[in-house]
């Protein structure tokens, strides 16, 4: 939808922190850039593959676990921190893939919830890595090698965030046009019959997955280094919740979807935040009204009003 | 090994093991008979948790009166529960039915939180203090209640299944649901009938576990995922699988809790999970119905 | 015959359930550019045997080769990264893609380039994926459903989702196809219409087996014939010769007409 107006979109979210002008919206927008990055990497596991998984967080949780642990105890250099996550989350979620994508449907999503939870509980206890509940603070902030720039600042977080999340966005995009995504989309489509046409069910569907998996270790590489502090508390249900609102209310199967799901999110977040807890009962509502009336998410609005415009001008 | 010691913590694990038995047996019932897996069981439960606490101190009835209101009024919050989350996806795909249960849950227990406050509530039994001495082993009268009333109402349920004119009907729906309303039956009466039984049951389980803990509104997702373990190891849909599996995984966790480290006993839960279903997707109890 | 004329060859095929034997010692093969037709009454195996060839499950004993490999007990989708592609008896199709995407998202044994030459829209990706659309609307007018190209597969009538159905099993771009009764549900004008496509699709080069109950089509499509009854291969041969077979008729006697 956004066909010929990218460039424009880019510009417009380049320009965004100047826009805003305010450090604390500027924050903002970092955390959109990083749950939307953490959004589009459960969307190839729930809008393309077509699986529901209840434990995408506890792989976001050790992505920030990685990084952070990696940079204060062994000194390595922060930026390769993400790509240090990738690894090591895109391992756990091969593990745990090749071991629970042989079953499929809600006992898929109970196994995960169940992966889910003792890598939760892992973290929990096991205190002489993780600190325990205390949780890890005082991690070093992003940096790049040869550059002094002060990454604390959330203006100057916003480009790095930025800067992976359209990188991935166009991925997910280029994923979309070639053989491997549309074998994704096959599997979630009819599986018996992507087999008949000579796709590795199995095989794909563990790609998709540790693919998933890596993007979500970066995306809690990137979280860690910019909030500073984490806690087990990543790897909760609440952040299992709140990635699938994103990309329920946003849109599953798309790409813009799950990244304008992360953008009300954050936005409601800040905007229901005289209504305290409540917020959580406003979200709880609105991943409802969205599964029971509005099964494409918000894009899926844009798109009938788009259709309904074409369709007047033909006639 | 102390046999005392040993026998006290099987005891301990049975009594635990017949709450999860309550909460499992309705999430059972309801992936039997309407193919949902609920994911907002576990909030029930905890309502039920609440609302006796509720009667008691606002109503001022007794205890056993505030289990049963509650357990009724649950049960009346699940029909409305079905009629509006889960009836109008009756023909989707799994996937949007297990999401709806998310959003129920998410919204029930974000708003328990709103409406009864985060701080922790007691929830008090006449029972909860009056020490039973069985032989050498010590069970709180509270505990020794939670056990038989689970068990009267477990033969009930049986019972209720197997001779009643309701019972017969889930049992042709669960059966084959197009076959049922083929031959007359309201399949859309049943469900809603097997969801309120469900969440009575749930709300029963709360009720009576309640004055053995602290009572928090985040207690839902607790339970619910005792009741997915219960539920796996007896296999999906099986109502005697969910009365083995809830006593097992009571006695496990017990044991395991005593003689591992308390802060993993949760873990076990999980991994038998995913070992049931990795090893047994169908069930520990159940006959093989995979023959090929 | 020559020896490498003959696509699939299949000896000794047993699938036992149990202690029920569905399928017992059958021979059967298929040369390259044959249409081959496997009938038989209601019961008979032919069900099974069409499994067995399509990797939904493992024979108990026996063995098939396809195109000079020894496929036993492969899985469907590497028998179909072999070249050989089977269709479903109950409508099976990509639901929520369009007509076009649909086939597209069949072609993954015809397209080279993976996700980096996506990622950096290499020379060999862009030519690949312009293949791959050209052959797409290709297979779809050769189906006639080019029209429909934008439309979801669900949104189609009966008909032409079996239309669709031999198009994604053509996208696959097999060899050999099994056809699993696609005559089902169609009236006498539209199974005429199959024969003509069942001959087009040999024209095209892909060899044909054919399971199906409709006798009218079997009769008017297939060069050779196998009869299974009881798991237990009875005749075989010309079309003709098989109907007249004494075997033959009194398996069906009295349950469908041959020939009708």
């Amino acid at each position: 939808m956004i066909k010929g107006r990218l460039p424009l979109v880019v510009a417009v979210l380049g320009i965004l922190p100047f826009v805003v002008g305010n450090a604390y919206l500027q924050h903002m927008l970092v955390l959109w850039a990083i749950y939307a990055l953490l959004a589009l990497s459960l969307n190839m596991i729930v809008g393309y593959l077509g699986e529901l998984t209840f434990g995408h967080a506890a792989f976001f949780g050790i992505g920030a676990y990685t990084s952070a642990i990696l940079s204060m105890n062994y000194g390595l250099p922060v930026w390769l921190g993400p790509f240090a996550a990738a690894i090591v989350a895109a391992f756990f979620g091969a593990v745990i893939g090749y071991v629970a994508l042989r079953i499929v449907g809600p006992q898929f999503a109970i196994l995960t919830l169940g992966f889910g939870s003792i890598l939760y509980t892992i973290t929990n206890y096991w205190v002489d890595l993780t600190r325990g509940p205390m949780g890890i603070s005082n991690i070093p902030p992003f940096s790049l090698p040869g550059l002094d720039i002060d990454f604390t600042r959330a203006d100057r977080m916003y480009y790095v965030a930025l800067v992976v999340l359209l990188l991935v966005a166009y991925g997910c995009r280029a994923l979309m046009t070639s053989r491997t995504g549309r074998a994704f989309i096959a599997v979630r489509e009819n599986a018996p019959l992507a087999a008949s046409t000579g796709i590795d069910v199995f095989h794909t569907k563990l790609l998709g997955f540790t693919i998933a998996t890596a993007l979500a270790g970066v995306g809690g590489a990137l979280y860690g280094h910019y909030l500073r502090v984490i806690t087990p508390d990543l790897m909760s249900l609440q952040y299992v919740a709140a990635l699938i609102i994103m990309v329920i209310v946003g849109g599953k199967g798309t790409i813009i979807g799950p990244i304008i799901g992360a953008g009300i999110y954050v936005a409601l977040l800040e905007a229901l935040r005289v209504v305290g807890s409540l917020r959580l009962v406003v979200f709880a509502a609105l991943l409802t009204l969205c599964v029971i009336f509005l099964p494409g998410g918000l894009v899926s609005l844009w798109r009938r009003y788009a259709g309904r415009q074409a369709a007047g001008g033909a006639s | 090994m102390d046999f005392i010691v040993l026998g006290q913590q099987i005891i301990n694990g049975l009594v635990n093991g017949m709450g999860y038995v309550l909460i499992a047996t309705g999430l059972t019932l309801v992936f039997g008979v309407l193919r949902i897996v609920n994911f907002a069981h576990g909030e029930f439960y905890m309502l039920g948790a609440f609302l006796t606490y509720y009667a008691l101190t606002l109503f001022g009835v007794d205890y056993v009166a505030a289990a049963l209101l509650a357990t009724i009024a649950v049960a009346g919050l699940g029909i409305g529960a079905n009629r509006f989350f889960f009836r109008p996806l009756r023909k989707e795909h799994e996937f949007t039915i297990l999401l709806s249960s998310l959003g129920l849950s998410l919204l029930i227990a974000n708003g328990a939180e709103e409406l009864f406050g985060a701080d922790p509530k007691y929830v008090m039994s006449p029972y909860a203090d009056e020490a039973s001495e069985i032989g050498p082993f010590v069970v709180t009268e509270q505990r020794l209640i939670v056990f038989a009333a689970a068990a009267v109402v477990m033969a009930g349920v049986y019972w209720f299944i197997r001779y009643t004119r309701m019972g017969k009907m889930m049992q042709a729906t669960a059966q084959n649901p197009e076959g049922a309303a083929l031959t007359g039956i309201n399949t859309d009466f049943v469900h809603g009938y097997t969801f309120a039984l469900a969440c009575g049951l749930a709300a029963l389980a709360g009720a009576l576990v309640a004055p053995t803990a602290m009572l928090f509104p985040t207690v839902g997702s607790w339970a619910v995922l005792k009741g997915f373990i219960v539920v796996v190891m007896g296999g999906l849909g099986s109502v005697t699988g969910a009365l083995l599996g809830g006593l097992l995984l009571g006695v496990v966790e017990s044991l395991g809790g005593g003689y591992i480290s308390l802060g993993f006993k949760d873990a076990i839960g999980y991994a038998i999970i995913i070992a049931v279903l990795l090893w047994r997707p169908q069930g520990l109890f159940s006959v093989s119905r995979s023959t090929r | 015959m020559a020896k490498n004329d003959i696509l699939l060859s299949v000896e000794g095929l047993t699938r036992r359930f149990g202690g029920l034997v569905a399928v017992s010692d059958v021979e059967l093969s298929v040369a390259r550019g044959e249409i081959l037709g496997l009938i038989g009454p209601n019961g008979a195996g032919k069900t099974t045997v069409f499994n067995m060839l399509g990797g939904t499950f493992p024979p108990s004993s026996g063995r098939i080769r396809f195109d000079g490999t020894d496929v036993t007990g492969w899985p469907s989708h590497r028998m179909a990264q072999l070249g050989l592609t089977r269709t479903f008896q109950i409508t099976s199709l990509f639901p929520t893609l369009s007509v076009l995407e649909n086939v597209r998202a069949a072609s993954f044994r015809r397209a080279k380039t993976g996700w980096a030459g996506a990622f950096f829209r290499t020379r060999a990706w862009r030519e690949d994926e312009a293949a791959l659309a050209r052959r797409a609307e290709e297979i779809l007018d050769f189906v006639a459903l080019g029209h429909r190209r934008d439309m979801p597969a669900q949104a189609l009538p009966y008909g032409e989702q079996r239309k669709l159905e031999i198009a994604v099993a053509l996208g696959a771009d097999p060899t050999l196809l099994l056809l699993d009764e696609p005559a089902a549900g169609m009236n006498p004008d539209e199974g005429a219409k199959l024969v003509q496509m069942i001959r087009a699709i040999r024209d095209r080069g892909v060899s044909v087996l054919l399971v199906e109950h409709h006798m009218k089509v079997v009769m008017g499509v297939c060069d050779r014939l196998v009869v299974l009854d009881h798991g237990v291969k009875i005749a075989e041969g010309q079309p003709q010769a098989v109907a007249s077979h004494p075997e033959v008729i009194r398996v069906y006697l009295g349950r469908e007409k041959v020939g009708a």
